[in-house]
């Protein structure tokens, strides 16, 4: 199972890429766990994800992320933004498994 | 050039997000919110217009005086719970025991609060609190006491001045007897200063912060210019795909949250409303109204009169969210981050929408802001009604919706027509191959 955190301002705005991403994962077969969280508790949930991506508005945290982020072995990535404004769940999906892969 | 500014300010927005200092202030507001929310909702309903039609103005008296507590006990002391939160929070980002950082930080400011009440005859009540050095007024001298008692009590926690329990002793009792010294200290360090002031100088903190740093500072923050640069930094961040609020607000939100609380405070006493600029004005009438950037006017525009697919395609998106001030979809898929065709509509449309609200406010045509905390997702047309207990709240909000429509309309008619013709061109390529 692939498990994907997105992290925003708010855990808001990431929601409807949320539910996006969940149906083309369904639509290929892939079981997945994809869930969104604000900032402040992004840090804590990257123990149970495999890789984490962050809503482009938030770009300035990649690196503090990936700090924490390195301690579980996983990828931080910003999500695309087109992809991210348009909900591309497919865009977003297909990044988050790149992410995992290369780890 | 975007690219450069682009490489300066991402570093710059991520160290006002990481400073410890602005991080803990924004968590203790946040840790106050619900309680706001509480009080605000008791207000709205005991200042609702056709109360008095319905009732006798003894009863709607009765009524909102005995409803009046919900508020006092939570926005009235409002400090009370911003100075625990930025105790709690600043204690647990250094990871020392945090409960006792909140309680350590709030016995400081007490220590510093005159327990007495001055008549207006001169006569001073001995034995009581005075509600308002809980509220409005003691906020920065709130926030200066719990910032400095919470880096005491960790210095002192993290050079392990502590009395240490043996082994076996429940965790709750080694715990308490930890904080012992720390407290002590910290604690002793306050009231040190507090007797130094009123013995030496026959004044107290509360006064001398008030007049010194909170009046001076909020009263620069009530003003249109400030708040106009404060707008424009807002949006300029946004330009770059920063989160313009979470930067600007964590140094403003003090302030705006300081003028909209002496707001309520006139409010509850039926008095003359003293701000304009405050909390609501900035997030129901202007930069936050239907999204950052007031961008559901745009999200009308372009389901309405603009012919792109794409554009369209991202109106669609946008419209569910934007009646819940959420714009991602717009600000990411128009898209308007580092869109120079755009630029000019972006920062100007709510630099005129915050010039006219405050024209329409000091002139009385629309009420001022209350002060009640209204959550920001509350859609147009409702928040507008709350925030300013009138419906002609409401009606600002679709006027500024209008002034945004037709500042933005020329120039999203341009990227249409650069978007259609790109798309014909595609059409006729996947044609002729």
């Amino acid at each position: 199972m692939k498990r994907i955190l997105l992290a925003c301002s708010s855990g808001m705005s990431t929601s409807l890429l949320v539910t996006k991403m969940e149906q083309h994962a369904q639509s290929i077969g892939d079981v997945a766990k994809i869930w969104a969280v604000g900032q402040d508790k992004a840090k804590k949930e990257m123990a149970d994800a495999d890789v984490v991506l962050i809503g482009p508005q938030m770009s300035f945290l990649k690196g503090e992320f990936q700090k924490e982020a390195s301690k579980y072995n996983i990828q931080v990535d910003v999500i695309d933004m087109m992809a991210y404004g348009l909900a591309d769940g497919k865009k977003a999906y297909d990044q988050a498994l790149s992410l995992i892969g290369n780890k | 050039m975007f690219e450069k500014l682009s490489q300066f300010l991402i570093p710059l927005a991520g160290k006002l997000n990481n400073n410890r200092y602005l991080a803990v202030l924004r968590d203790a507001f946040m840790l106050a919110f619900p309680l706001t929310i509480f009080g605000s909702i008791f207000v709205v309903l005991t200042n609702l217009p056709f109360l008095n039609k319905l009732l006798s103005d003894d009863s709607v008296m009765t009524l909102q005086s005995s409803f009046a507590i919900a508020s006092q006990a939570t926005m009235g002391i409002l400090s009370v719970f911003v100075v625990f939160g930025i105790g709690y929070y600043l204690s647990k980002s250094y990871d020392v025991e945090a409960v006792f950082g909140g309680v350590i930080a709030l016995a400081s400011f007490l220590i510093l609060t005159p327990f007495a009440i001055e008549a207006e005859s001169g006569e001073v009540v001995a034995n009581v609190i005075p509600l308002d050095r809980l509220g409005a007024k003691g906020m920065f001298l709130g926030m200066i006491t719990a910032f400095i008692a919470g880096e005491i009590y960790r210095k002192i926690v993290q050079r392990d001045i502590t009395i240490k329990m043996p082994a076996g002793v429940p965790p709750a009792v080694a715990k308490s007897f930890a904080a012992l010294l720390p407290a002590l200290i910290t604690l002793t360090v306050f009231l040190a200063v507090n007797v130094i002031v009123t013995l030496g100088f026959n004044t107290n903190l509360h006064d001398f912060i008030y007049d010194v740093i909170q009046a001076p500072l909020v009263g620069l923050g009530s003003g249109i210019i400030p708040t106009l640069i404060a707008v424009f930094f807002i949006q300029v961040l946004w330009f770059f795909g920063l989160h313009g609020q979470i930067i600007i607000n964590s140094v403003m939100d003090p302030i705006w949250a300081t003028l909209a609380l002496e707001n309520l405070e006139a409010f509850r006493e039926k008095a003359e409303l003293p701000n304009i600029v405050s909390k609501p004005f900035i997030e129901v009438f202007t930069v936050g109204m239907g999204g950052t950037g007031m961008t559901l006017a745009v999200v009308i525009a372009i389901l309405w009169f603009m012919k792109s697919k794409q554009m369209k395609q991202v109106g669609k998106l946008g419209v569910g969210p934007g009646i819940f001030n959420v714009n991602e979809p717009i600000i990411f898929g128009l898209p308007i981050v580092m869109n120079p065709i755009v630029v000019i509509p972006w920062i100007i449309a709510p630099m005129v929408v915050t010039g006219f609200t405050y024209f329409t406010m000091a002139t009385g045509i629309v009420p001022r802001p209350t002060g009640v905390t209204v959550p920001w997702t509350v859609p147009i047309g409702i928040s507008g009604y709350l925030a300013t207990n009138s419906f002609r709240g409401s009606l600002l909000q679709i006027v500024n919706l209008l002034i945004v429509f037709v500042i933005w309309f020329p120039f999203l008619k341009a990227l249409d027509k650069t978007n259609v013709k790109k798309e014909r061109e595609a059409e006729n390529q996947n044609k002729a191959s």
